[in-house]
Parts: structure tokens; C-alpha cells; sequence
């Protein structure tokens, strides 16, 4: 974990909870079998704050620019999710041009979904404080005056700060895995 | 408590209904309604009896004003506004709402991206430009600049003013950086800045929701001496128009026909009707 958290890394910051009735141990486990069958994994996700081809795409491109590999780190926490168990049939990388979703990877009640590799499932605390907002209207500002109210997930580049953080500053993260080209797409 | 007023209200109320709903992937950020209100006072008192162009204006701004004053709810006005923008939902929602109402003597709209060349027919004519571009948070306001080179191209040799509404939070290092590559930008083309309105509006903007902007005005202190000619934006330039690896991609918006303009998508509900009735 200490080799990932290194000053400058690109993350994406995700709570997660119950989705589309589903528990997160169940989508875990199913997620897992989707990366045995498929070789990657379409992790479901909705809200505004990580469009993927205004934020998650460019972030991804511009650390790949610098060789750097973004990795979703995510937090479990207790939630309702209570929309449909729609599946997606279809995915598109620009929104524009659909195909139909690989073989194996199954997502529900989400409109876009993060492409990434095997999940670890390990547990550290991340600091809020150690995180600069690298996408969008807030860039530069710290993870703890974003991560508030509905905002639950967010594009970030890690830089140590040597303050001790606060309890509440500290998020545990469960799981993690690297993105994979082409990092976000939309779905339908 | 603050005094609410009524018929300015439901007045920008019509103006809010009007709006398409907002493309965030081409920074549509829609402005609060009583910034709207408030802007739309602005606007009516700084720009009053001018021609102005608006390059750009998903909030409504131009419209918004207009509708004020014409239903007696503004002293001052604009003498003529037209709006360039290259959503052809925002161009024709001006054209429907001024004909609805009858005041297309004093709006008008058409399509335009700021990428190409300003058409002649648009080349020094006005007294004044107003435009809210994209607030170029990661491309050193590259974005801000095609924005205010065009209405500067569009506004007059002498006596040009212009109204720049961008991000500006103190603690928002990009919203200052940018604020002055604009201002350094416009003393380059001979516009000074003329009155600074810090933090005054609010948007629809989740991610940021106590971002605000400023009214920036600046005016032209020197006339505009010999030919200029309006140019293609080069490649590079719009490479980041909405960020790091967000190039400009789209020439138009166009707007899909509709019967129903205004009201719900036909596909986000479903009528359930009583037994027996269809
Ligand atoms: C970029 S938005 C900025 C935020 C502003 N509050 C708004 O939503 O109107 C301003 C307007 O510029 C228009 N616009 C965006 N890119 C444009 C371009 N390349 N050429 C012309 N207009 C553009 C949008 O359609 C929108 O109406």
C-alpha cells in the first residue's frame, strides 16, 4: 500500500455502500468473479462529481501522460440504495458510439461504470487532508472540504502533509484496484 | 426578513422554465435565481441603451433582463441584445420565449462557436459584450480568453465596454491565477478594468457549491486604431477548452424537435391508468 501513496499519485476517492438493494459483500464477491471471466471489471457508480469523460477520463489520461497508474480507493460505509436492479445492456466510452456489455460483466442501477483490474481487499487509513482536488471547479482544494454532505466520491493527487490529521479526517479504505484504459464509460 | 417580491419572481420563474436543462460536459453551470434577478439589474443599469452582444449564455442573463424590463420590472435596459452561443436549444429558446412574449425587437440569437472566425456581420457592431465562459479551472484560462477576444472583436473601436463573469474564491488558487492572466489579457487589447464585483453569484454546481463569480468590467481606454482580423482558434488553443485532455469536440449543439417543449421527456415516466380506461 505504502508503494501506491506515494506524493503526487492519482486516486479516486469512493464511498460505497449498498447498491440497487444489493449488499457491498455480494457485489464484491460477484465483482470478483466478473474479473475471472472478463479480465476486467465495470464497477458501477451515478452522481455528478466524476462524469467520466470530463473527470475520470482526462485525470486518467493526464497521470498515464506521466506514466502513473490512478488507482479507486474505496470506503465502506452504511447506506440505502434503493434504486431498481436495472442491468445495463450497453456501454460507450464517448457517449456517443454503444457496444453491447463484454461477455461476463454484468452492472446494475448505475449510469456510468469505472473499468478497472482486480480488486485487493485491504484495509489502511487514508488522510482527507493528504488529498488536493485534481479535477474540476475545486482543484487545489483539500479532500477534507470536498468530501462533505452529497459529495461522496472525487478525482485526487496525494501530497503528504506533516500535521497530524484529525479522527474524522481519517477514512479506512477496504478495497482498492488500478483503473484500465479506457478508465470510465457510460452506460444504458 | 428579506422583502420577497412576487412579480419578479414568478417573472424569472418563466425565464428558469425556459432554460434547457444544462450539458455539464460543456460547462453548462446554470446561475441561482435570485443572482439571475440580481445580474439582470446589473446588466440593465451598466449596459443601459447600449447594443450588446452576449457570447454565450446558458444562464439566461440576456433574456432574463430583457423580460424584466419588459414587463416594467426594470427602469433600464439594454437598447438591443444578441446572443451568440452554439446551442441551438439555448439560441432558439430566446427566439421562442422573446416571440412568445413579443419583444424580439430587442433580443435576438444565433448560432456560433467561439472556434471560428466572428462573422462580419457581427465585427465591431456593438457598444458592449457580456460573457460567462468556461471558468478554465486546467488551462490557465485559455477558455476565458477566446471568449472575451470574440466579444472584444464584436464591440466597437471606441467607447467598447465588456462584463466577464468568472470564478473567483480567494481560496481557489486557479479562480485568481486565472482572474489575472484575463485582466493582463485585456490591458493587451486596451481594455482596462473598470469595476470588479468580488464573489457575488451562485450556481447549480455540485461538486463546488460555494464556488462563486465575479463581475468583471472592463472598458476600452484606448481606441482601436486600423484593421483586425477575426481568426480560427488554432488547435492548441482549444486542446483544454474544458479542461486537461478535454478538448473542444463539438461544433454545434442542435436541438432535437419536440412537441412537447418544456415539459417532462416522454421517457422519463410512464402513464399508469385506471382499470378499464386507456
Ligand atoms: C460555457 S457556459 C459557462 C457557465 C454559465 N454559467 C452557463 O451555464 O451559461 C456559457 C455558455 O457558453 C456556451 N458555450 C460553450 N462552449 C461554447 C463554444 N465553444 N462556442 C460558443 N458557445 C459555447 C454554452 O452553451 C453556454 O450557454
Amino acid at each position: 500500500m505504502i508503494r501506491i501513496l506515494t506524493n503526487g499519485a492519482g486516486l479516486i476517492f469512493m464511498k460505497i455502500g449498498i447498491h440497487a438493494q444489493e449488499g457491498v459483500e455480494d457485489i464484491i464477491a460477484r465483482k470478483k468473479r466478473e474479473y475471472e471471466q472478463a479480465g476486467m471489471i465495470f464497477w458501477g457508480y451515478g452522481g455528478n462529481t466524476c462524469h467520466p469523460t470530463t473527470f475520470i477520463q482526462p485525470f486518467a489520461k493526464t497521470q498515464a501522460e506521466h506514466q502513473a497508474q490512478v488507482f479507486l480507493m474505496m470506503h465502506k460505509m452504511t447506506s440505502n440504495h434503493n434504486a431498481d436492479p436495472v442491468s445495463a445492456k450497453q456501454y460507450s466510452e464517448d457517449g456517443i458510439e454503444w457496444k453491447p456489455i463484454p461477455e461476463g460483466i454484468q452492472v446494475v442501477g448505475s449510469r456510468y461504470a469505472m473499468v478497472i483490474g482486480n480488486l485487493t481487499e485491504e484495509q489502511f487509513d487514508l488522510n482527507l487532508r493528504n488529498l488536493v482536488v485534481a479535477m474540476g471547479p475545486k482543484r487545489g482544494a483539500l479532500g477534507t472540504d470536498y468530501i462533505q454532505g452529497h459529495v461522496d466520491k472525487g478525482c485526487f493527487e496525494y501530497h503528504e502533509r506533516a500535521e497530524t490529521p484529525e479522527e474524522t479526517e481519517l477514512k479506512h479504505i477496504d478495497l482498492y484496484s488500478p483503473l484500465k484504459p479506457p478508465y470510465a464509460v457510460f452506460l444504458k | 426578513m428579506a422583502m420577497l417580491n412576487r412579480e419578479i419572481m414568478n417573472a424569472v420563474s418563466d425565464i428558469i422554465m425556459n432554460r434547457p436543462l444544462p450539458i455539464r460536459e460543456v460547462d453548462q453551470i446554470y446561475m441561482k435565481a435570485g443572482d439571475l434577478a440580481l445580474q439582470s439589474f446589473f446588466i440593465g443599469q451598466r449596459f443601459r441603451d447600449l447594443d450588446v452582444v452576449f457570447i454565450g449564455d446558458g444562464d439566461a442573463v440576456a433574456l432574463s433582463t430583457m423580460y424584466l424590463f419588459h414587463c416594467d420590472l426594470l427602469d433600464v435596459a439594454p437598447k438591443s441584445i444578441h446572443l451568440l452561443d452554439f446551442d441551438e436549444r439555448i439560441v432558439n429558446s430566446v427566439i421562442r420565449f422573446a416571440d412568445k412574449y413579443r419583444f424580439t425587437n430587442r433580443i435576438s440569437a444565433s448560432l456560433y462557436n467561439v472556434i471560428d472566425p466572428l462573422p462580419s456581420t457581427h465585427q465591431r457592431r456593438y457598444d458592449a459584450f457580456y460573457t460567462n465562459p468556461p471558468w478554465g479551472a486546467s488551462n490557465e484560462g485559455e477558455s476565458v480568453k477566446a471568449f472575451v477576444e470574440r466579444g472584444i472583436q464584436a464591440t466597437r473601436d471606441h467607447n467598447a465596454q465588456g462584463a466577464i463573469v468568472i470564478g473567483d474564491d480567494p481560496a481557489l488558487v486557479w479562480t485568481q491565477e486565472v482572474l489575472h492572466v484575463i485582466q493582463e489579457a485585456s490591458l493587451g487589447e486596451d481594455f482596462i478594468v473598470s469595476e470588479m464585483v468580488p464573489a457575488v453569484h451562485n450556481y447549480h454546481l455540485d461538486d463546488a457549491p460555494h464556488l462563486r463569480s465575479c463581475n468583471c468590467l472592463v472598458r476600452r481606454a484606448r481606441q482601436r486604431t486600423g484593421t483586425y482580423s477575426s481568426e480560427a482558434l488554432s488547435p492548441d488553443r482549444y486542446a483544454r477548452f474544458y479542461g486537461r485532455n478535454n478538448p473542444l469536440r463539438i461544433r454545434y449543439i442542435r436541438e432535437e424537435l419536440s412537441l412537447n417543449v418544456g415539459r417532462a421527456v416522454d421517457q422519463t415516466y410512464k402513464l399508469e391508468f385506471l382499470e378499464g380506461k386507456s
